[in-house]
Formats: C-alpha cells, structure tokens, sequence
C-alpha cells in the first residue's frame, strides 16, 4: 500500500508528456477487449455468440436454415463459444483456447 | 454422368475453399486494423500486393538490445485456415540470434501449431499477439537456453563481446535500412 501513492504520482507525471497518453490508451484497450471475450463474444470468430458465427455467416446459412443452426456450447470451465468455431479447433487441440483446460461440454443450446 | 458428379464435387471444394477465404479475409481485416493502432513506431507493416491481405512484411527496428540499429523484415503469410493455424513466420533479414536461424525460421512458442502447454497457437490469438512476441525475441523472449541458432548461443556464452561483435557485423551486412 505505501508504494502506491507513488506509483500514481509517477503515473500522473507521465501521463502528461504527449507519448505516454499513448500508452495509456494502449492499455485501456486491451483490457476492454478482454472483458469483452469474458461476456459474451466468441474468442474463436469474434463475433457474439448469440448471433452466428463468422463461417455461418460467410456462407449466409441463415438464409437456408435460420438461425438455429449455429448453437452455442459451453464447456465445463463455463467459457462459451459458437459449437461451430469449437467443433473446427479440438480437432486440432482438446483445450479450452481460453484457460487450456481440457475440453469437455457442459451443455449446448442459445 | 461422371462428367456431371465430377463437375458438381468442384463446384462443392470451390464453394468451401470460397468461405474459408471469405472467413480468413473478414479475421484478417478486422486483425490488420488493430495492428495499424497498436503499431509501435519502430515497427511497420507493408502490403506489396494491396489486394492481397493475406500476405505482407512486418519490419522491426529494436530500439534497444543487441540488435539496436539494424531493421528487420519478417515475411507474414496467413494461410486459408487461419485462425485455426498460426500465420507462417519468416525472418527475411538475415541476422545472428540465438532464436532465429541464418535461414530465416522463427523459433517463437505462439507460432507453434501443436502445443501441450498452452503457450502455442490457439484461435484466441491475433495479430496484435504475433507483433509483441516478434518484438519480445529481440528483448524479454530472447532465449539462450534453447536455441535454434547453437552456435549464435555458444557464442553468447563464451563471450558476450564476440557475440555483439558478430551482430553488429551482420546488421551493417544485412540489415542496415
Ligand atoms: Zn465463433
Ligand atoms: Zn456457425
Ligand atoms: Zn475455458
């Protein structure tokens, strides 16, 4: 805790040179695109998981079969993403990509 | 008959290899614009071909470390598969590091397809991540311990002067912008 107010201060002193609100920016950033993933975004395509996936939509499935056709899954480590973006990695990799846990499903659905 | 099955089983490969471009293509722009706002000053990217996305030059010029002063040009390659594969890595700049052989191969662990350790490839990474570790081998990640190039390693060992002697020899060869 006492090392804190000078951390801050440095921080603040920095921040005042043109570069380093640069890099500031850089970090904040990246921290919103994680907690981005962490909600509801599928870490594989990118794109929401309640909405198709990226492949779904290259090949405008919807338009043939609706929407339902690209589910959701879940693993036991609880991160989700599109069964389709998931199906294409483990066949390369039986892990979460997220915390390399080994996959297993915990349920499938919207 | 066999004419039109044959015809029709094109059409089909055509069609899947079509979307798997399509699906690379929409990761790679959204990847390649993040770059461009991360790019760190001393790093730039170049598309020769403007209507290729897929295939460009990252240039990096350390600003600190052994190789201070030299510029170096890594060749991109994003394969159809991507991102369920790494892009393929080539250092086109010839140089002497511990990590990076006189051939231009890149031994850097995000880049590696199949891993048990969770340091290799994994779709969650993008370009962003290719660009700090490309830039981390010439500080945090540079690695003596396990070597590409040993003898670059041997030398480091035996004598760190010889080693930035013979760096500074091939970036004023080789890589001088
Ligand atoms: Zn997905
Ligand atoms: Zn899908
Ligand atoms: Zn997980």
């Amino acid at each position: 805790m006492s090392e804190d107010p000078e951390n801050v201060e440095k921080m603040e002193g920095d921040s005042a040179k043109p570069d380093r609100m640069f890099t500031l920016k850089k970090w904040n950033a990246v921290a919103m695109w994680s907690w981005d993933v962490e909600c509801d975004t599928c870490a594989i395509c990118r794109v929401q998981v309640m909405d198709a996936c990226l492949r779904c939509q290259a090949e405008s499935k919807r338009d043939f079969y609706g929407k339902q056709d690209c589910v959701v899954v879940w693993g036991e480590c609880n991160h989700s993403f599109h069964y389709c973006c998931m199906s294409l990695w483990v066949k390369q990799n039986n892990r979460c990509p997220l915390c390399q846990q080994e996959w297993s499903i915990q349920r499938m659905g919207k | 008959m066999i004419t039109l099955s044959q015809r029709l089983k094109k059409q089909q490969d055509q069609a899947v290899s079509n979307n798997r471009i399509s699906v690379r293509d929409r990761l790679l722009a959204r990847e390649l614009q993040e770059l461009s706002q991360i790019l760190p000053s001393n790093c730039s990217v170049n598309h020769e071909n403007v209507n290729d996305l897929s295939s460009f030059i990252l240039s990096i010029k350390p600003n600190e470390g052994f190789w201070q002063g030299g510029c170096f040009k890594f060749g991109v390659d994003v394969t159809e598969d991507y991102n369920m594969v790494p892009p393929i890595v080539k250092c086109l700049t010839r140089l002497w590091h511990p990590n990076i052989s006189e051939n231009g191969e890149v031994c850097l662990s995000l880049l590696r397809q199949h891993s048990v350790d969770g340091l290799g490839w994994s779709p969650t990474r993008r370009l962003n991540d290719v660009l700090w570790g490309l830039l981390a081998l010439f500080t945090d990640l540079l690695n003596f311990d396990d070597p590409l190039n040993i003898e670059a390693a041997d030398m480091y060992r035996t004598s760190k002067e010889d080693f930035q002697r013979k760096v500074n020899e091939y970036v004023i060869k080789y890589a001088i912008d």
